[in-house]
């Protein structure tokens, strides 16, 4: 056998790459499953987490969720719907009746209510809130979790860096999630109709001492054949295989059913309130950034039937979030947004609907670095315009980083050319600042 | 003449800037009470030149009930609350806090001596009309979805005889109650008129929007929408659906051709010649079916969704509650 035809082209290890192959079992089932998620143990990783930047949980309303039934009620207009407000934690600010938990953490929520993103398009919108703008013909923007992910994402990481749920069928098309310019390191590991990644566990075949045996080959081999060699190849693969590993050690961190049931309870039954859960899970496990998709608001027939529906679903999961966030002592280490990509026409239609709407919305934010109980903005009476302090999606943009610990006039480079995270000019809305 | 479906016309339309959710038309009169979407029951006086509608405030919410029983009318709300007015002073003389949740119907019982509303606490309350206490509590519709979402109880119905009432769940479920009694009866169901999306938008649209028992309380009519695609709009097709409740069994189900959305009121001819829905999708729409119910007799649209409509006891008159618009349909033209 000679040395070019072993696989680390070394003639001491003469194992050839098919054996090697066949050996480690390539494929979906590299490394061991058992005994890295402690390697998240909860006191160290609180410590961990503050230590290396603030963690984002994206809520994203997919479909556009109408600001009149959640953070910006008109009750007694004629656009105002069927709904009540109901007075807050904070005194003079009144949300919609939907949401009573809320209602009672104000205290410790920001609502921006005057945002005008100019864009009512499914897909535009979503780029637009992802991305803090529209890409250039020839520069596509990472969105949020692409810049997260390399600001706050280590290379030694044993989670992903970015996560988007997004189960439903409907609007995963126009989501909008993606690395541009930064590259495919950084976009997001994607899980749609299942929770966990495919190919995480182990084949039966492989027993777990084996599967170990073959790790410890594996790294071995890898070891020997990087020494003395500086290639980015090289070290990417190395890398490449740490993140498998890293992955399929994470099994129990897609794996809810191991949290109490008090904590469960919390966040409710549904799909959504059991992503949102395994979303802190991540966070608390390291992952910079995980966007959990409820979708799908869109409802230009029956408005009220819908909000009547998924927004005390979205409250209770808002709500449960923010105290186990608490109760973990990751109040400020974590910021969480609930946004979508526009809010809903004032207007009812005949269907009982209301339509796509960005002249004049709501975001919510809570936690990083973020002052609390602030409302930021004021529509008119009728929720038609924004009356008050109106900002666009590039500010909220720029916010978003601010209070996730990054500065919003870092530039990253496209070759040459200096590219800042938000446009030139852009401002964060400091008064929500910390 | 007798009211005929295939001589029908629209006398008299009146624009609204308010969405009109509920109507009540008074025995020989040219009164109507409206409820509406800014809080209040509107007079109106539709044989008047210019209608200048009288408004009655006392709710806080939308107003999707409002049925003349005996000496009074009595309206139900979105705030929970049914208020009992005098016919003639038309001033409040009772209001309860009726529900813990949006009251979606009120109906008055054929011999006007009880009042039941039905509510979004899943729960129907049957009232005495003139002493305005609870007669009986009906409990038989989960609070909850099978999803673990919010269910609602959109639709009531006595029978002609006043001896039973049917209430109908989003979910699809009927239930008949005995009203010597306040028990349950008979229980059937209709998935038909539910669409939940566990895939595309997990949410759900649709339920049971509209009762009515036939002139000889042998059949119970259903209304709503069939399965929807696409559950961002009204886009399934109207749906009827005829129960032999008594055998607790569904003899016939019928689904529009042309007509899409909502069934949201039903009414039998009083001979059992024909019975007519009303509803539609961001168009209204008029819907006559035979009665036993294999087919539509005629499919007509109407300017706006038809929230509610009352009829004349001959039904030779029809006036649609609808959105931004009520507008009056003589039968016999």
């Amino acid at each position: 056998m000679s040395a070019k035809n072993t696989f680390c082209g070394s003639i001491e290890h003469g194992i050839t790459r098919r054996a090697f192959l066949s050996r480690v079992g390539v494929g979906s089932a590299l490394l061991g499953t058992s005994g890295a998620v402690h390697t998240f143990a909860e006191e160290g990783l609180t410590q961990a987490l503050k230590a290396s930047g603030k963690r984002v949980i994206l809520l994203w309303l997919a479909g556009g969720a109408s600001q009149i039934e959640t953070w910006d009620p008109k009750p007694g207009r004629p656009t105002g719907g069927p709904f009540a407000a109901i007075p807050t934690s904070v005194p003079g600010v009144h949300i919609c009746e939907l949401m009573p938990e809320m209602a009672k953490r104000m205290k410790d929520l920001t609502i921006i209510r005057s945002l005008n993103s100019r864009n009512a398009d499914h897909g535009g919108g979503a780029v637009l809130m992802m991305r803090g703008r529209q890409d250039e013909p020839t520069v596509k923007y990472p969105d949020l979790g692409a810049i997260l992910a390399k600001e706050h994402g280590r290379a030694d990481s044993k989670v992903p860096d970015y996560i988007s749920l997004y189960t439903a069928a409907e609007g995963r098309d126009f989501s909008r999630v993606s690395s541009g310019f930064l590259g495919a390191r950084f976009n997001p590991m994607k899980l749609g109709e299942s929770m966990t990644p495919p190919n995480m566990k182990r084949l039966d075949s492989i027993s777990d001492v084996d599967h170990h045996s073959r790790a410890e080959l594996q790294e071995m081999l890898n070891r020997q054949f990087i020494g003395g060699r500086e290639l980015s190849s090289t070290k990417s693969h190395a890398n490449a295989y740490a993140r498998v590993h890293g992955l399929m050690s994470s099994e129990q961190l897609f794996d809810i059913s191991k949290e109490p049931e008090h904590v469960k309870k919390m966040y409710g039954p549904t799909l959504f309130g059991q992503q949102t859960l395994m979303a802190r899970r991540m966070v608390e496990a390291g992952v910079p950034f995980v966007r959990v998709a409820r979708a799908w608001w869109d409802s230009h027939g029956q408005n009220f039937e819908t909000h009547q529906e998924m927004v005390p679903e979205l409250d209770r999961v808002m709500a449960g979030l923010m105290d186990d966030l608490k109760q973990r002592g990751m109040q400020d280490d974590v910021l969480v947004i609930a946004m979508g990509e526009f809010g809903r026409t004032p207007t009812i239609n005949s269907s009982l609907g209301r339509d796509h709407f960005g002249s004049a919305w709501s975001v919510a934010m809570f936690g990083g670095k973020l002052k609390r109980g602030v409302v930021y903005g004021k529509t008119d009476k009728d929720g038609k315009e924004v009356a008050e302090n109106q900002v666009g999606a590039g500010n909220v943009f720029a916010t978003i980083l601010e209070a996730a610990g990054i500065r919003h006039d870092k530039e990253y480079h496209v070759g040459a050319r200096p590219i800042p995270l938000v446009n030139p000019g852009i401002k964060p809305i400091k008064d929500v600042l910390a | 003449m007798p009211a005929d479906p295939f001589k029908f016309k629209q006398t008299k339309e009146i624009s609204r800037k308010d969405i009109l959710l509920s109507v009540a038309c008074e025995p020989e009169s040219t009164r109507l009470f409206v409820g509406s979407s800014d809080s209040n029951v509107h007079v109106i006086d539709f044989a008047a030149e210019k209608a200048e509608p009288i408004a009655l405030d006392g709710h806080s919410g939308y107003v999707t009930g409002v049925a003349i029983s005996g000496a009074f009318i009595v309206s139900g709300a979105y705030d929970g609350k049914l208020i009992w007015r005098d016919r003639k002073t038309l001033k409040a003389d009772r209001t309860h806090k009726a529900h813990d949740k949006w009251i979606r119907a009120v109906e008055a019982s054929p011999d006007g001596k009880l009042i039941a509303s039905v509510a979004d606490d899943m729960i129907c309350r049957v009232w005495d009309v003139t002493s305005g206490k609870m007669k009986h509590e009906l409990r038989g519709h989960e609070l909850m979805t099978p999803s673990h979402f919010n269910s609602m109880l959109y639709a009531c119905a006595f029978s002609t005889d006043g001896s039973y009432l049917a209430t109908g769940d989003k979910v699809g479920h009927i239930v008949v109650w005995d009203m010597s009694s306040g028990k349950s009866v008979k229980t059937m169901e209709s998935p038909g008129m539910y669409t939940w999306d566990p895939r595309a938008r997990i949410h759900s649209i649709g339920g049971i929007r509209s009762l009515a028992f036939s002139p000889d309380n042998s059949v119970l009519a259903v209304g709503g929408m069939g399965k929807v695609g696409n559950i961002d709009h009204l886009e399934g097709k109207a749906r009827l659906e005829l129960f032999d409740w008594r055998a607790e069994k569904s003899v016939q189900v019928v689904e529009c051709d042309k007509t899409k959305g909502l069934i949201t009121r039903l009414a039998f001819h009083p001979k059992n010649d024909w019975l007519v829905g009303a509803g539609g999708d961001s168009k209204g729409a008029l819907v006559f079916f035979d009665t036993a119910g294999k087919k539509t007799l005629r499919e007509e649209s109407v300017a706006a969704h038809v929230h509610k409509f009352a009829a004349t006891d001959s039904m030779d008159r029809l006036y649609l509650a609808s959105h931004n618009k009520l507008s009056i349909w003589e039968l016999s033209a």
